[in-house]
C-alpha cells in the first residue's frame, strides 16, 4: 500500500508491505522492516532493531494529527486543491491583501483608517483573545483599501480584517 | 473547626486544585461555570455544581452577586477564590463578609492595602523594605506620566495599580514610546481587572524575578516558606519557576525571607501570599508587590518544602493556629515547574484554542501534573490560556532539570497547539542548566525561536503509524476514505472490504 500525505507544505510519501509478521516501511527516503502494534485507537507502536517506539495519533477532519518521538505533525490528505496555507498576505477577490486575524478573538481597537498609507508590519488591528492583546500588523507596505471589521466584533481565526493594497513598486 | 461546605469561585486547573484540597480535608465542594464550562474539569469533579453566566468573565467568574448567591443557595460557608478573577478583590471579599461567608484568602484591609500597588509601595517603604524608584501616586492628569518617566530615567516600566501577570505591564525605552504605551497598559489593566489605573517604575534591567511564600495566621502566626525564582519569563508571564534559587546563598535568603515577612507584618496581611522581590545581579533586592492570592507556581514550593498550601490556607481560614513555625521548616531537593500554555510556540504564541482530541499526560517518580483539560475538552477563547502545570521534584537541581525534559517528552496534547516545545528547549538550554535565569533569558535565549527540524526518524514514524491507521480503519470508514482519506495511490484496503491487518485481537 501507498499513501501521499502533505506535511509542512510538502508531499510525503509512506509505503507499508507486509512480509512475514513484520512490516516494510518505506518513507522519508529510507526503507525499515518494523513490527506494527496497534495498542489503542490513538497508539501504534513500531518495533524496529528491539526497540519500541511510541506513535500517538488522532483523526482531525481529513487530517491525522501526530506525535512521534516527541515531535508533533499534522498529516494532511495529499490532493491538488488541498494544503494550501492562508497566510496573512494572501490575495483577497477584490485585488488588495487581505490582513486576515490569526486566532479567534475580539476586535478591541482598529489603528488605520480606510485610505491611509501603511508600512509593512505597522499595527492596523488589536485582536483580544485569552486576555491577551495580539497585535495584527500589515504584512507588506501600501494602502488601507477597506476595513472589514468594528471595534467590539468577534473575528474568527483567518477572518479578513483589513484589505491593504501594495504599493506600486 | 473547619468548614461544612466551600465555594470555589474558579475554574481550569486552580479549581481542580482547590477541590482536590477540599475532598482530603472531607469538605463538600460547589464549583460555579460559565455556559462554556459546563463540562469543565472543575465541574466534573465538584460535588455540586452551579450555573454563573454567559461566557465572558465579567458576566460570571466576576459576577460577585452571582457567586455568593450560589454560596447561599448551596449552603457554602467559605469560598476559594483560586487567582486571577475575583481573587484579589477587596470588594468582594467585603461581600463576602457581609454575607456570612469565609473569604478563604487575606482580610480585606490587607487586600486593598496591597492590592493598590502605590499604597503598598509607600507602607513598605515606611517599614524599611527596599523598593524600586517610581511614582508615588497614581496621576489623575496623563501629562504626569511624561515629567515622571524623564525624572526616573528612561527606560521605564508601565504597570496596573490593580494588576498581575503581566497584564497591563510595558517597557518603554524612549519618550515617543510612552503615550503608547500608557493606553496599552490602561486598555488592557481595565479589561482584565475592570481599574485601568496604572504607574510608571524605573525599570531594572535584567534582574532576577525571586518571590518569597508566606504565611501568617489570625493569630499572630507568621512565616515564610523560603523562595521561588520566576526569572523565566515571557511577555512578563512567569512561564518557568524553581525553588530553591540557584541565586540564593542562605544568608541572602534568611535576609529576603525575613524582609518577606515583615512587609507582610507592615501590611497586617493573614492566609497565603508572596511578596515579590527583584534580585539584582550585586545581590541587591527591592520588593515588588504583594500577591494576595495562592499562586500559579505553589506546586514549586508545597514540594520542597513538603508543605501543603492550600490546605493551610483553608485552616487559617477556619482560625487555626500554624502547626509549625519557621524552624520546622527546611528546603529539600529541587522543584521545577513548567506552565502548559495553550498558545502556538511556533506563530508568535498565539492563543490557540479547540478541542484537545488526545491527551497522554506523563508520570512517573517525581512528576506533579497539575491540570485542568481532558481529551474531549474544548478549551474556550474566553479564559486565560493556562492548561496545567508539569512540576517535577528531583534531589538536585540537574536531575529535576533532565526530569522535566524527560516528563515534557511524555506530555502529548493533540487538537490544541500547547508551549511544550517551547518549554522542552528552555529547559535543555545550558544558560537554564548552569542557572543563569535572568527575566532577559528568554528575550536574549528564544526571541528567534523556532521548532527544530523534525527528524527524518519521527517523521517517518508518523508516516507510518498514519498510514497503518488509515488502512487498519474499521470497514465503516472505508465508504468515506475517497472523500476525507489521503490519496491514495493504490488501494488494496478498499476492495478488502471489512478484512483488516493483524487478524484477531488487534
Amino acid at each position: 500500500m501507498k499513501l501521499e500525505y502533505l506535511v509542512d507544505g510538502a508531499v510525503q510519501a509512506v509505503s507499508l508491505d507486509k512480509k512475514d509478521g513484520t512490516w516494510k516501511i518505506t518513507a522519508a527516503e529510507r526503507t525499515l522492516e518494523a513490527e506494527i502494534l496497534r495498542i489503542s485507537e490513538n497508539e501504534i507502536v513500531l518495533v524496529a532493531g528491539g526497540r519500541a517506539r511510541r506513535v500517538f495519533l488522532v483523526r482531525d477532519g481529513d487530517r491525522w494529527l501526530v506525535s512521534a518521538g516527541g515531535r508533533e505533525f499534522v498529516l494532511a490528505p495529499a490532493r491538488a486543491d488541498a494544503g494550501r496555507f492562508h497566510k496573512g498576505d494572501e490575495r483577497t477577490p477584490d485585488g488588495g491583501r487581505g490582513v486576515r486575524s490569526p486566532m479567534p478573538g475580539k476586535v478591541i481597537k482598529i489603528c488605520a483608517a480606510e485610505g491611509d498609507e501603511c508600512r509593512k508590519n505597522q499595527t492596523l488591528v488589536i485582536v483580544e483573545a485569552m486576555k491577551m492583546e495580539n497585535e495584527v500588523q500589515a504584512g507588506l507596505e501600501g494602502i488601507v483599501r477597506k476595513v472589514h471589521v468594528a471595534v467590539g466584533e468577534l473575528v474568527d481565526a483567518e477572518k479578513v480584517l483589513v484589505d491593504v493594497e501594495p504599493k506600486a513598486a | 473547626m473547619s468548614f461544612t461546605k466551600i465555594l470555589v469561585a474558579n475554574r481550569g486547573e486552580i479549581a481542580v486544585r482547590v477541590i482536590r484540597a477540599c475532598r482530603e480535608l472531607g469538605i463538600p465542594t460547589v464549583a460555579v461555570y460559565s455556559e462554556c464550562d459546563r463540562r469543565g474539569l472543575h465541574v466534573l469533579l465538584a460535588d455540586e455544581a452551579v450555573p454563573i453566566g454567559p461566557p465572558p468573565a465579567v458576566e460570571s467568574y466576576l459576577r460577585q452577586d452571582t457567586i455568593i448567591e450560589a454560596a447561599r443557595k448551596t449552603g457554602a460557608e467559605a469560598v476559594h477564590p483560586g487567582y486571577g478573577f475575583l481573587a484579589e478583590n477587596a470588594a468582594f471579599a467585603r461581600a463576602c463578609a457581609e454575607a456570612g461567608l469565609v473569604f478563604i484568602g487575606p482580610n480585606a484591609g490587607a487586600l486593598e492595602l496591597v492590592g493598590d500597588k502605590v499604597r503598598a509601595r509607600r507602607t513598605m517603604e515606611k517599614a524599611g523594605v527596599p523598593i524600586i524608584p517610581g511614582m508615588s501616586a497614581v496621576p489623575s492628569d496623563k501629562a504626569e506620566f511624561a515629567s515622571a518617566a524623564k525624572q526616573l530615567g528612561y527606560p521605564v516600566i508601565v504597570k496596573a495599580s490593580a494588576g498581575g501577570g503581566g497584564k497591563g505591564m510595558r517597557i518603554v525605552q524612549d519618550e515617543k514610546d510612552l503615550q503608547a504605551a500608557v493606553e496599552a497598559g490602561m486598555r488592557e489593566a481595565g479589561s482584565a481587572f475592570g481599574d485601568s489605573s496604572v504607574y510608571l517604575e524605573k525599570y531594572i534591567a535584567e534582574p532576577r524575578h525571586v518571590e518569597f511564600q508566606v504565611l501568617a495566621d489570625g493569630h499572630g502566626g507568621i512565616v515564610h516558606l523560603f523562595e521561588r525564582e520566576c526569572s523565566i519569563q515571557r511577555r512578563h508571564q512567569k512561564i518557568v519557576e524553581e525553588s530553591p534559587s540557584p541565586a540564593l546563598n542562605p544568608v541572602l535568603r534568611s535576609r529576603m525571607g525575613e524582609t518577606a515577612k515583615r512587609a507582610m507584618l507592615a501590611a497586617g496581611y493573614t492566609n497565603a501570599g508572596t511578596v515579590e522581590f527583584l534580585l539584582d545581579a550585586d545581590g541587591r533586592f527591592y520588593f515588588m508587590e504583594v500577591n494576595a492570592r495562592l499562586q500559579v507556581e505553589h506546586p514549586v514550593t508545597e514540594l520542597v518544602t513538603g508543605v501543603d498550601l492550600v490546605r493551610q490556607q483553608i485552616l487559617v481560614a477556619a482560625g487555626e493556629r500554624l502547626a509549625f513555625d519557621q524552624g520546622d521548616l527546611h528546603q529539600r531537593g529541587q522543584a521545577i515547574e513548567c506552565r502548559i500554555y495553550a498558545e502556538d510556540p511556533s506563530r508568535n504564541f498565539l492563543p490557540s484554542s479547540g478541542r484537545v482530541l488526545f491527551l497522554k499526560e506523563p508520570c512517573g517518580p517525581g512528576i506533579r501534573n497539575d491540570s485542568g483539560i481532558y481529551g474531549g475538552w474544548e478549551v474556550p477563547v474566553h479564559y486565560d490560556p493556562i492548561l496545567a502545570k508539569l512540576i517535577v521534584w528531583a534531589e538536585d537541581r540537574e536531575t529535576a532539570c533532565r526530569r522535566m525534559g524527560a516528563a515534557l517528552d511524555d506530555y502529548v496534547v493533540l487538537g490544541i497547539r500547547t508551549t511544550i516545545p517551547f518549554l522542552r528547549d528552555v529547559v535543555r538550554h545550558p544558560e537554564f542548566a548552569a542557572g543563569r535565569t535572568t527575566t532577559a533569558f528568554i528575550g536574549r535565549h528564544f526571541a528567534e525561536w523556532k521548532e527544530g527540524g523534525a527528524g527524518e526518524e519521527e517523521l517517518r514514524l508518523a508516516l507510518a503509524a498514519a498510514a497503518y491507521a488509515e488502512s487498519d480503519r474499521p470497514a465503516r470508514a472505508a465508504g468515506a476514505a475517497g472523500k476525507g482519506a489521503a490519496k491514495q495511490v493504490e488501494t488494496p484496503w478498499t476492495s478488502l472490504g471489512g478484512w483488516r491487518i493483524g487478524g484477531s485481537g488487534e
